[in-house]
């Protein structure tokens, strides 16, 4: 962009936090601001100092994008299917006593731990205000999701193949969220 | 005006500054600028956030050109966007003007 260093400081502050073609976007509409304000007579210097002045903070304007960035609304609804989903699986676990299943240890600690890891990654997505940290946070968590769930499908499955109906919900409901989750999933990547 | 006070409108400001025709950001700001009379105390940066997050809720639709080498965003009102800057107007017309009858007209003398 013409002009003097101040507003490519700028553009360079707003391209550590944001992807190009916003800041393609934001250059675009500065570069306007600043030619209005040398068409007010103002010297470049000044101009530019006006132009980044009445854009205002890098960090607010990556915040607000980051607040509308997909990641962070996907993040938010499928941490509120975790209760219901959770609860149907609670109920499939108690009824079919899992705890007698004949399953390794190591095959009731690893979905905790996956689960505790999703739940932070979608906390993580859906609270930051860090545009790059929510696209990040929030593609692992759904993706995440759609493992847990799956494993889950299928370990209770290979588990416990006398199905219970309180299993065939947790089931129904883990296939809900998977496509949900793919739904949710695919603006997210496709976000420019 | 208080960028908190506009803050609340700046959806429904954004969606009329589009319905008579697509713009780029910049353009809206001017929309606003001049029909504020100045008085849009904003960063005008956050304008194109807002403008996503319209994009993202089916509002308006967004599309890339090329103009003098520098790559342009432009926005334009979708059917969804036509029908809620509609619904947007009815509820300011009916809050102004059940605020306005209280605090643009005398109050009676308490009796």
């Amino acid at each position: 962009m013409p002009g003097p260093g101040l507003i490519a400081d700028y553009l360079d502050a707003l391209s550590r936090q944001l992807p190009g073609p916003i800041v393609d976007e934001l250059a675009d509409g500065l570069e306007q601001t600043y030619r209005r304000h040398l068409g007010l007579g103002l010297a470049p210097e000044t101009a530019a100092e006006a132009a980044v002045a009445e854009f205002g903070d890098p960090e607010l304007i990556a915040a607000e994008f980051s607040r509308s960035h997909p990641a962070r609304r996907a993040a938010r609804r499928l941490l509120a299917t975790g209760p219901p989903v959770g609860a149907c699986w609670a109920a499939a676990l108690i009824t079919g006593r899992a705890w007698t299943w004949p399953v390794p240890a190591l095959a009731g600690i690893v979905p905790g731990l996956a689960l505790v890891t999703v739940i932070t990654l979608l906390a993580a997505a859906a609270t930051s205000t860090r545009y790059r940290s929510a696209g990040r946070a929030g593609t692992a968590g759904c993706i995440g999701v759609i493992v847990l769930d799956a494993s889950m499908i299928i370990g209770v499955t290979a588990a416990d193949p006398a199905l219970g109906r309180a299993a065939v919900m947790g089931m129904a409901a883990s296939a809900a969220r998977i496509g949900f989750s793919a739904r949710l999933l695919r603006p997210v990547l496709t976000r420019e | 005006m208080r960028a908190e006070e506009l803050k609340g409108h700046l959806d429904a400001m954004l969606l009329a500054a589009l319905e008579s025709g697509p713009r780029h950001g910049y353009a809206i700001i001017e929309v606003l600028r001049q029909g504020t009379g100045g008085r849009l105390d904003l960063p005008t940066g956050t304008i194109y956030p807002a403008l996503r997050r319209l994009e993202q809720s089916g509002l308006v639709s967004g599309s890339w050109s090329v103009v003098a080498g520098r790559r342009r965003r432009s926005y334009r009102l979708t059917a969804a966007g036509r029908r809620a800057l509609a619904g947007r107007r009815a509820d300011w017309r009916e809050f102004a003007a059940t605020v306005s009858a209280v605090l643009e007209r005398p109050c009676p003398d308490p009796a």
